[in-house]
């Protein structure tokens, strides 16, 4: 153990000393005596827990050790998963999203390696799209194993929309510039976007560098390579975004909409806009509120190409996947690597495609017939499958403390509050890892 | 003769603040009664076409009737711990002329001026040493402690009102503290009692950040919480959000149908007679 | 009578029997410990704890370390942090600026006798029925510029951008603020103002003056109490906003409405800097002491005047 600075002494025995006044004055909770033979498993709270409660039972059927499914709501899950995670109410497993989202918990000594688990069971590697398995790797040793599924951002579009403008979905940047110009002159905000987000917004930004600087640039500014940031190329993304929203593409108020509150979605479902640039979770969302619309004309396409562009055009960018890493401290390592095999079993793979997620497993490619939109389901697979890289989505590749001012700035910048040269400065004086 | 004129004035004034009060209201209520279709494309100020209460029941199925009780425990024991406490503080802030109760009264003082978001770190830090976290008493105590300060002052002010001669009259006959207090000083400020439940049965009917921060679970959510996670979740639906803020409303309309003087007594004593 | 208890057990004052007097009577510290000891282990203690924590450096994962002055530098250097400062004080100045004419005015009106002031004041009290959380979300659903009022009302509201400009953006927090809180402090004043005496006013119109020379020199002065209350109220309510700006603005757009207590929130939970949050707590408490002083000294309230006083 670490050496306690003599501040954090003061502040454990002050807090420790309240907290005995109110064990002591009996209002404490029950003790964790329970906690011997269970592990407890948190996970992100959404509409996907249905297939997380069905594997925890089917777990539970064969397991002397049981597990225990906590959720935290959406929003919120980043931030209490930090307060918790080296508190008394740590879960074993938990949800996230690889990549930045646990360096600071493997710095920090608190992540259990799963190396000694592979070696014994080859297949919780073997059986995932090295890609997606990858994301979860740190400094060469791997911390988490996919759960759920990929969830690569696509411009989606409503056909009725664009036939009625004369528009096809993009291929090239110009072509969107073009059908920007159409689709304004329609009368209809060209692409919808819930600005008031913000991470909507973001999805341009990493595209636009994707395309035009190649997925290297952003991974040097990630290492810490300030330069990068002031680079031509990252220049010329910065005006290209400058020059779409200057064309009125987004209309004016896009700081306003919100993606989570419907707001965008209804825009692209009711005719109000032609394209909105989303993760796949456009598609269930629409699927939800508006199955007419989602049925007959919700259209999708991969993000078009950019012209002397150093980016591949069959690059990706999104959420890679979810991910279940397992706390050190667990009592169960063993139970916790048997929960970890049920993620490729062929049970997880059918359920998770039911409602619409698509897993990252070898052997998905057999089931995607039974998925919830199986065309959807394929043409996404495909596409992950294909792409030479997979951009992480920044917020989660940045350590969390860079989050709020990397969306301040990215915000600024778009709505054209900030100058190139600001944005540039802002990114540079962000946290790297 | 010269009283009609600032009346219409008023009139005026009055009619367009109902209007800014009423419309939001009238706009909740209308769109929780249509199907998520309907409003997006009628917009919210049209009527419903299609009457519906699918989304009251959808929200009652998904947990809300959990919330409310969480939501009235939480308020029930602030108000009992409160009542409990504050009472016997204000009346030694007010009769005592130790210097320990100065120094508690200019603490509380101070404690006004503590906002509850400054010490929610630490707060995290003891409620979860203590096992508390994720636990319904952990959201209690520091509300209840938080609505403290205000509750004193309240409470001290109106029993400054109590004129001495009525103190002087039964310490003479020997009374002691307790009966003063009991006999003399709690009948006289029914009133500002009153007040404090209100005052911390809002704070604690209200309270948010505590137990964003202080709890996790669906089975010790809160209210407002419920209707946070509501707003934050992919792909909310507006009608249902409206519904259940309707749905939050209906404990305290309750209480404001059935004990409407009390409540409103109760608010006006905040500012003292 | 005989007494009941024992002095020890209520906590009184020892005292000899048949001393009388001013100090005869009085409740011993004892009755205020309970409430002074709750109070200090949930609000002091974890002040103290804020305090100490301003000086370390933490990210809740590894232990604490002492960090000397590094936090409270960092922050005067931060534009963020400075702009966070001017945005609490603006916005609580704006609140108390427009709330308080408001609610006089309507308190004022709603003391009044007749029925259809009644009634009306039954429906201004409705927000106060409503959570911070629930008016919120009420509000943003209701000024959402394109499934909302706005769209609706293009000729008020433009293009609807409520959320997208900092003028905008604050003048919805004031609003929404105002909406909810109004009817409080018209409370506050209509029973203020139902407790002047009706002397007064009948000799002001002897003296032939007119409602509006009543309503200043009389009503007013007579609410003195009452606006000192209510303007506390509004001043700490104001700069501990919080629930309003995570359910409508989150801090944005950019930083433009990242208030002190809503950037404290960030840097505690989603920058897990908890020291520099610490900072940020402290700064908060000290502005809000600083203007809770003025204002109790400003006023006297510490003496706690009885409005009895001089009648």
């Amino acid at each position: 153990m670490k050496q306690r600075a003599r501040l954090s002494r003061t502040l454990v025995v002050g807090g420790a000393a309240l907290a005995l006044v109110l064990s002591l004055s009996g209002c404490g909770g029950d003790s964790d005596a329970a906690g011997d033979d269970t592990i407890h498993v948190l996970v992100y709270g959404d509409a996907a827990n249905k297939v997380e409660k069905e594997i925890v039972a089917t777990f539970n059927k064969t397991s002397k050790v049981k597990a225990v499914l906590d959720t935290i709501p959406g929003a919120d899950y980043q931030a209490k998963l930090q307060t918790i995670i080296n508190s008394k109410q740590a879960p074993d497993v938990f949800f996230n999203w690889g990549g930045g989202s646990i360096k600071p918990f493997v710095d920090a000594g608190l992540l259990l390696p799963l190396d000694p688990f592979i070696a014994k069971d080859p297949d919780l590697k073997a059986k995932f799209l090295p890609s997606v398995f990858n994301s979860a790797v740190v400094d060469g040793t791997s911390y988490g194993v996919p759960m759920r599924g990929t969830q690569p951002v696509l411009l989606f579009n409503n056909g009725k929309v664009l036939k009625k403008a004369g528009v096809e979905p993009p291929k090239t940047w110009d072509d969107l510039l073009a059908a920007v110009e159409a689709l304004k002159a329609d009368g209809v905000t060209p692409i919808a976007l819930g600005g008031g987000d913000r991470w909507p917004t973001l999805m341009w930004f990493e595209y636009l560098y994707d395309r035009i600087a190649g997925p290297e640039l952003f991974q040097k500014a990630l290492d810490g390579d300030q330069d990068a940031w002031a680079s031509p190329d990252s220049r010329k993304a910065l005006s290209s975004i400058r020059e779409l929203v200057d064309a009125g593409a987004f209309g004016t108020n896009f700081d306003s909409v919100k993606f989570t509150d419907q707001g965008s979605p209804t825009l692209l479902a009711t005719g109000r806009a032609g394209f909105e640039l989303m993760g796949s979770w456009e598609y269930s969302t629409q699927q939800d509120a508006h199955p007419e619309f989602a049925k007959s004309d919700l259209g999708y396409s991969t993000f078009p190409s950019v012209e002397g562009g150093k980016g591949d055009q069959a690059n990706v960018v999104g959420n890679t996947n979810n991910y279940y890493s397992v706390l050190k401290k667990t009592k169960h390592p063993q139970a916790a690597a048997e929960f970890l095999k049920l993620m490729y079993s062929d049970q997880f793979v059918k359920a998770q495609l039911a409602i619409g997620n698509l897993p990252t497993t070898t052997n998905t490619e057999g089931f995607l017939d039974a998925a919830a939109s199986p065309e959807f389901a394929k043409f996404q697979y495909d596409m992950v499958k294909a792409a030479p890289a997979f951009q992480l989505s920044w917020d989660q590749a940045y350590p969390q403390s860079a989050a709020t001012a990397m969306y301040q700035s990215l915000q600024q910048f778009f709505n054209g509050s900030m100058d190139e040269d600001a944005f540039i400065k802002a990114m540079q004086a962000l946290p790297t890892s | 003769m010269r009283k009609s004129r600032p009346n219409y004035f008023a009139g005026f004034g009055s009619l367009v603040w109902l209007l800014v009060v009423g419309l939001p209201l009238y706009v909740m209520l209308v769109a929780t009664f249509q199907s998520r279709p309907d409003y997006a494309a009628n917009g919210p100020l049209s009527f419903p076409e299609h009457f519906t209460l699918d989304n009251y029941i959808d929200d009652l199925n998904s947990g809300f009737a959990q919330y409310f009780l969480n939501t009235v425990i939480v308020t029930v024991s602030v108000v009992g711990i409160v009542v409990l406490l504050v009472p016997p503080l204000a009346y030694t802030i007010v009769r005592s002329r130790g210097r320990a109760t100065t120094t508690v009264f200019r603490l509380f003082l101070l404690g006004l001026a503590i906002p509850s978001q400054a010490v929610i770190v630490p707060m995290f830090f003891v409620i979860s040493e203590a096992g508390l976290y994720d636990n319904l008493i952990g959201v209690i105590l520091p509300t209840a402690a938080f609505a403290m300060p205000v509750c004193a002052l309240i409470l001290t002010g109106v029993m400054r009102d109590i004129t001495p001669d009525l103190y002087e009259a039964m310490t003479m006959d020997g009374a002691s503290s307790r009966r003063v207090f009991f006999q003399l000083v709690l009948p006289l400020s029914r009133s500002g009692v009153s007040t404090i439940v209100v005052f911390s049965a809002l704070q604690a009917w209200n309270g948010f950040l505590f137990p964003l921060v202080l709890t996790q679970s669906a089975e010790t959510k809160v209210i407002t919480l419920g209707l946070y996670d509501f707003q934050t979740e992919h792909g909310v639906n507006t009608p249902g959000l409206l519904a259940a803020v309707v749905l939050s409303m209906f404990p305290i309309l309750i209480v404001y149908l059935f004990a409407r003087r009390a409540l409103v007594q109760g608010l006006m004593g905040v500012g003292g007679k | 009578m005989t007494r009941t208890a024992t002095p020890s057990a209520d906590g009184e004052t020892v005292e000899k029997p048949g001393s009388s007097g001013i100090g005869a009577g009085r409740p011993g510290f004892l009755w205020a410990a309970p409430a002074a000891v709750f109070f200090g282990l949930f609000a002091i203690v974890p002040l103290i704890m804020v305090a100490v924590l301003s000086f370390a450096s933490w990210d809740g994962l590894s232990d604490p370390e002492f960090a000397g002055l590094d936090n409270w530098r960092r922050l005067l250097d931060d534009p963020v942090m400075i702009k966070s400062l001017w945005l609490s004080v603006l916005l609580t100045v704006l609140g108390v600026a427009v709330q308080t004419p408001l609610s006089i005015l309507l308190g004022v009106w709603a003391a009044g006798h007749q029925r259809n002031r009644a009634v009306l004041s039954a429906i201004y009290f409705v927000p106060m029925l409503l959570s911070v959380a629930a008016v919120s979300v009420l509000w943003r659903a209701v000024l959402d510029p394109n499934l909302g009022v706005p769209a609706q009302a293009t000729w008020l509201f433009g293009d609807g951008n409520l959320f997208g400009t900092q003028a905008t953006a604050i003048g919805v927090l004031v609003f929404v603020s105002t909406w909810q809180f109004t009817p409080l402090h018209t409370l506050i004043y209509q029973g203020a103002a139902r407790a002047v005496p009706q002397v007064l006013y009948q000799a002001a119109q002897v003296d032939g003056a007119g409602t509006v020379r009543q309503f200043f020199h009389i009503t007013l002065p007579q609410l003195r109490n009452s606006i000192i209350t209510s303007m506390i109220l509004m001043v700490v309510g104001g700069l501990t906003t919080f629930d309003t700006v995570l359910i409508l603005t989150q801090g944005g757009p950019g930083s433009d409405t990242t208030i002190s207590a809503y950037y404290m929130y960030q840097k505690a939970f989603k920058s897990f800097d908890y020291g520099a949050a610490s900072t940020i707590a402290l700064l908060l408490v000290l502005v809000s002491t600083v203007i809770s002083l003025i204002v109790v000294r400003l006023s006297g309230y510490d003496r706690m005047r009885s409005t009895m006083e001089g009648l």
